[in-house]
């Protein structure tokens, strides 16, 4: 017979460890509230539920892990349970992953367009920006700001949004693709023209001789 | 060139790959080799994928830059009440995690020779939580 005594974590170092640990990320969890709920109020709540609930389960939790991403996928877990069961937004076409590679022929840019896109983007206020993105639909914006803000890989926002990992890639790829188009529009409303065919940036339109 | 009937890779399918390329996820496409393969003798691909991360670094930045809210005032404050009072629910213990386990083995000969042979395994976990009495608020740990 054996007999193995193991003694956990004291209770008081834990809590010393989570606030020490866990308190750091409450800006960045905050700015990912903000751009999940679109509303500062529901923000505020989501991040402080979130804390409650990671602190719960912080014994769960294996020192030496990513803390930040595990943090993310506590906040994620509690949008999608509550927050947007609220909010009742109607959410993407399931058929999302099947189509995706191949819903449109593809083609190339033209140079012009490409350069024009780039402009565009570089003369955005950020408040455009942000308009942008939350015009996204939910998953989209999802995957497009932890991948592309907070610099989460693919595999690791599969983890946290609790998807798998193809699905991601292919939030992404729409995601992005919308993101530009909507900032194209923005840029345009701007007086940045980005047709192929002209690319002034005084917003009078340049005639182009046929 | 076309092989086992397989139909040779265009620029369509590139196109779509593109992004994986750009996450650094090719293990996940399928033909990974004659897609790379393609972008290096289509020039128009290579284009294509040098202003896909051109683009896609510049939407990185500047989603970045718009992207930076800090937590409201108050907000750090009644999180850390709520710890307090969390903490104070978790007391000043140490659970002790007490695992028990056997194995009882058997083995029999009945009168014919026959060997049977019997294992049993028993196991028992325990949690404890030992309360500290001591109130002490010297800071010692």
């Amino acid at each position: 017979m054996t007999s193995k005594d193991l003694v956990l974590e004291n209770a008081a170092d834990r809590n010393a460890r989570f606030e020490r640990d866990a308190i750091v990320f409450m800006d960045q969890l905050y700015a990912a509230a903000l751009r999940y709920t679109r509303n500062p109020e529901d923000a505020r709540d989501l991040v402080q539920d979130t804390y409650m609930k990671a602190f719960a389960s912080f014994h769960q939790f294996e020192e030496g892990t990513n803390l930040r991403a595990w943090l993310y996928r506590v906040l994620t877990t509690t949008f999608i349970n509550s927050y947007r069961k609220k909010q009742r937004q109607p959410l993407i076409a399931n058929n999302e992953i099947e189509d995706w590679q191949v819903e449109k022929a593809q083609s190339h840019t033209s140079d012009q367009g490409k350069s024009a896109e780039v402009e565009a983007l570089e003369n955005l206020p950020d408040s455009d920006i942000k308009n942008a993105l939350s015009e996204l639909p939910e998953e989209f914006r999802m995957a497009v700001y932890l991948a592309d803000v907070e610099g989460f890989s693919y595999k690791e926002i599969a983890e946290i949004v609790g998807v798998p990992a193809g699905t991601v890639m292919s939030r992404l790829h729409r995601g992005r693709k919308l993101l530009r188009e909507k900032l194209k529009d923005y840029a345009s409303e701007l007086g940045y023209s980005t047709d192929k065919g002209s690319n002034n940036v005084d917003g009078t339109s340049k005639e182009v001789s046929e | 060139m076309t092989f086992y009937g397989v139909k040779e890779i265009g620029c369509p399918q590139v196109l779509a790959s593109l992004i994986f390329i750009i996450e650094d996820a090719t293990e996940e496409i399928e033909r990974q080799d004659e897609i790379v393969g393609h972008i290096t003798t289509c020039l128009q691909c290579a284009q294509e994928l040098a202003h896909e991360r051109f683009t896609q670094s510049f939407l990185i930045q500047s989603l970045r830059r718009s992207c930076q809210e800090k937590a409201p005032q108050g907000l750090y404050e009644s999180i850390q009440n709520q710890l307090l009072a969390a903490f104070a629910g978790s007391g000043q213990s140490t659970e002790v995690v007490t695992t028990f386990s056997m194995t009882e083995i058997s083995i029999e000969i009945d009168e014919f020779g026959n060997v049977e042979n019997h294992e049993v395994q028993i196991e028992q976990t325990q949690i404890q939580r030992i309360e500290f009495t001591d109130s002490s608020d010297g800071g010692e740990k």
